[in-house]
């Protein structure tokens, strides 16, 4: 697994750019904590084997 | 009748069906309580005080007349202001829908209306839904009734729900959950509440926060009452393709007061072990007293639990951006700080993070239908601390320290990425006089063996019969 990545002010204006979003420097930079602790989170569903889980997209509907 | 805001809805239904009382009395008496203390508790943000008693006067006229009625003729109730309302503004809690007028109805407020039920309200919630602590920056805090010397938090999402049920300021409540709304906001408030089987009520004409997680349930003082409202809740609809066509079986006649020889997982590490010591004694003490009712208790461990918070956070954040995504673009400034930074994070998920997530929701969705194949239903606090004060930001559970958020949501969360039904109820206080919930958790389109546990365990206690001090 690669180590956890800096998460930079450029490169969250650059993914949100990519996800059709305009938002200024400042709003992105109140936010960098808040993403880096995510970020941290979901690097641990890369450490469980899911490889060969269904995701679950269907519901019970019976 | 002095008494008459105190009744259960089973009791209302009662007594209007027998014209012991008049629905516009029992309205009336509603109304004059969310007049008196209202502009404390900021249960409300619409009040349809006129359009009631309207409702009301033709429901004493169909009484009058003898014609048929419905099993909540004349019941007035309150719905967490998402709910969609023919005519009447459904602000989601936020200012960017502020004058969001419907042309519908819910489809679950329109069946409570073929029930009989009347709209008292539209109540208050955290911003479109986001937010276990039941906080609003538009419309004010709702307070937890429970504590006159401080304001603590109602709990959230619907924290409305959870204090006008709580206060009496009506019988009964529609909340939504997430990641535990309806069973948050129980707990916190003493309250009994239950998210169903996902499929089980239409989400129609409800506001999303996120779609695969969202559910609609009641809340009201009673187990009993959860069952008289979710009968009329429940059933396929067309309108939302994620119901089920399964039968609505009659949860009312399934409270039979019975728990002999009910298997009772009691889940213990990542639950009660680790909630408040308050809280993990009187849950200890629930799982006791159906024993004593002649349950066989368990101890049960669901290792799963311990990815939900980042399956969550690749779930949650994704869905509610799709939703909100135009406004994040033309009206960021219209929402509540802590709002607009929880769904500005889901640009910020990738495809591959939403997949792990929905991935990691299914080891744990077959991991729960496990424990359930020798068990009927699972025993676990609803959450693992009493409320909060508002602006509290930490707190101590039995593995350390939490922020609140996160420890609010940590123990009803896993039974939203399941799917599986869920109900909260009141099992003790603190010393300091605050609610502790408990909540049990059944086999997918079970809530009838729920419901007749979480009954069962109220009519062996008196922990739903205690009621707040309001000035």
């Amino acid at each position: 697994m690669l180590p956890p990545m800096e998460i930079s002010l450029d490169t969250l204006k650059r993914m949100s750019r990519l996800a059709g979003f305009d938002w200024s420097d400042a709003e992105l930079e109140a936010i960098r904590p808040a993403v880096a602790r995510m970020l941290d989170l979901l690097a641990r569903l890369e450490q469980v084997p899911l490889a060969n889980v269904e995701p679950t997209t269907q519901y019970r509907v019976l | 009748m002095p008494d008459l805001v105190w009744r259960s809805v089973t009791e209302l239904a009662r007594m209007i069906a027998t014209k012991e009382v008049s629905p516009v009395e029992v309205v009336r008496a509603f109304l004059e309580r969310v007049t008196a203390l209202d502009g404390k508790l900021r249960a409300f943000i619409t009040v349809c005080g006129d359009a009631a008693l309207d409702a009301g006067r033709a429901a004493e006229a169909d009484l009058a007349a003898g014609r048929a009625v419905g099993p909540l003729h004349g019941v007035p109730y309150g719905a967490k202001d998402l709910y969609n309302t023919r005519g009447v503004r459904t602000t989601g809690g936020s200012k960017i829908l502020a004058d969001f007028v419907p042309a519908d109805d819910a489809t679950v407020v329109s069946r409570l209306r073929a029930a009989g039920a009347i709209v008292l309200g539209k109540l208050n919630m955290h911003e479109f839904a986001y937010g276990p602590e039941g906080l609003n920056a538009h419309y004010g805090d709702a307070m937890n009734p429970w504590d006159g010397g401080a304001h603590r938090v109602a709990g959230g999402s619907s924290s409305g729900s959870g204090v006008a049920v709580a206060a009496a300021l009506a019988p009964a409540a529609l909340g939504s959950d997430t990641g535990g709304s309806i069973r948050i906001p129980a707990s916190l408030c003493g309250i009994s509440g239950l998210k169903p089987t996902y499929g089980r009520v239409s989400r129609a004409g409800v506001l999303p926060l996120a779609w695969s997680m969202d559910h609609a349930g009641p809340m009201a003082r009673t187990v009993a009452d959860c069952a008289l409202m979710l009968g009329a809740m429940a059933g396929y609809d067309p309108a939302d393709p994620t119901t089920s066509v399964l039968p609505v079986p009659d949860y009312t006649a399934a409270l039979t007061g019975e728990v002999k020889g009910l298997r009772v997982g009691l889940l213990r590490a990542h639950f009660t072990d680790v909630a408040a010591p308050e809280v993990r004694d009187a849950v200890l003490a629930a799982a006791k007293a159906l024993e004593r009712a002649g349950a066989v208790v368990d101890e049960v461990n669901l290792a799963e639990v311990a990815r939900v918070a980042a399956a969550s956070f690749a779930i949650v954040p994704a869905e509610a951006l799709a939703y909100h995504a135009e406004w994040l673009r033309t009206r960021r400034a219209d929402y509540q700080p802590d709002v607009r930074e929880r769904l500005m994070l889901g640009a910020f998920v990738t495809g591959l993070q939403y997949v792990r997530g929905q991935q990691a929701r299914q080891l744990l969705r077959q991991e729960v239908d496990g424990a359930l194949e020798r068990r009927d239903v699972l025993l676990a606090p609803a959450t693992p601390i009493p409320a909060p004060r508002l602006g509290e930001k930490e707190a101590t559970l039995g593995d350390g320290p939490s922020d609140v958020r996160s420890a609010l949501l940590r123990f009803t969360r896993p039974f939203n990425l399941s799917g599986h039904p869920a109900c909260s109820v009141a099992c003790g206080f603190t010393t300091g006089g605050l609610p502790i919930g408990m909540q049990l958790v059944g086999r997918p389109f079970d809530e009838a063996t729920v419901l007749r546990a979480a009954d069962a365990y109220q009519r062996a206690t008196d922990w739903h019969t205690r009621h707040p001090v309001l000035a």
